[in-house]
């Protein structure tokens, strides 16, 4: 049951890293120096998740969801914080009413709450023996979209920011030289 | 630079796939510093925040 959930909670995150992919990629909203780093705090939390699939549930590991989504959770709230004067305006096209840091923010204290859900359950613990090596299909699926995110987002940052900081607000890959059609 | 998290936390990935649960704790816990690292450089703005 802990690893099904910890399976649906990783697919959840893929999904969000997957979405923010298509926003970039699709309608051509490049992501702003703090949205690139709150991707990196949604694998920084899913990466807990992807190792209780790997090695089983430990509390170290729950930890790391934990830490990580509360370091995301402070990025997103940094750019809230930036846009929450009226007349400050905002970065990004709104998405059912909110900004995607918005959503970030809501998201990150989603996963933090989930995760404490998740810790309740004590028998999760209890196991003498490690879990089999070989995954079954759910847990190897979202753990392969979640590896192929890790890297689409490596090549990503790299196009648009080379091997520097990004501008603040960007609006060309800076390997390509302009935004793709 | 700013790729420099993903990639630590790619390594990481790597590494629990081989069954390397120290190697890859270590590879998270270095990239969530560069990441803190990057967000405090990225926050050099003071937030208008005044009422």
């Amino acid at each position: 049951m802990s690893r099904l959930l910890n399976a649906l909670g990783l697919i959840a995150v893929d999904t969000v890293l997957v979405l923010a992919f298509i926003d970039q990629l699709w309608f051509h909203d490049l992501p702003c120096p703090l949205c690139i780093l709150q991707r990196a705090g949604f694998i920084a939390a899913g990466f807990g998740l992807a190792l209780n699939l790997c090695f089983g549930p430990r509390p170290s590991h729950y930890g790391v969801v934990i830490l990580g989504a509360a370091a995301g959770a402070a990025m997103a709230m940094r750019q809230v914080l930036l846009h929450i004067v009226p007349g400050t305006g905002s970065y990004g096209n709104p998405i059912f009413g909110l900004h995607l840091y918005t959503w970030a923010f809501i998201i990150f204290a989603l996963m933090i709450v989930g995760t404490a859900i998740l810790l309740l359950n004590d028998r999760q613990f209890g196991r003498p023996e490690p879990w089999s090596q070989r995954l079954s299909a759910l847990p190897l699926t979202a753990f392969a979209i979640f590896a192929v995110v890790v890297v689409g987002n490596i090549i990503s940052t790299l196009l648009l920011c080379g091997m520097g900081f990004c501008p603040d607000n960007p609006t060309e890959y800076l390997l390509f030289g302009a935004t793709p059609a | 630079m700013m790729s420099l998290p993903f990639l630590l936390f790619a390594c990481g990935l790597g590494a629990a796939w081989l069954r390397q649960r120290g190697a890859a704790m270590g590879f998270w816990v270095a990239g969530l510093v560069t990441l803190l690292v990057l967000f405090r450089l990225h926050i050099s703005d003071v937030l208008n925040i005044a009422l």
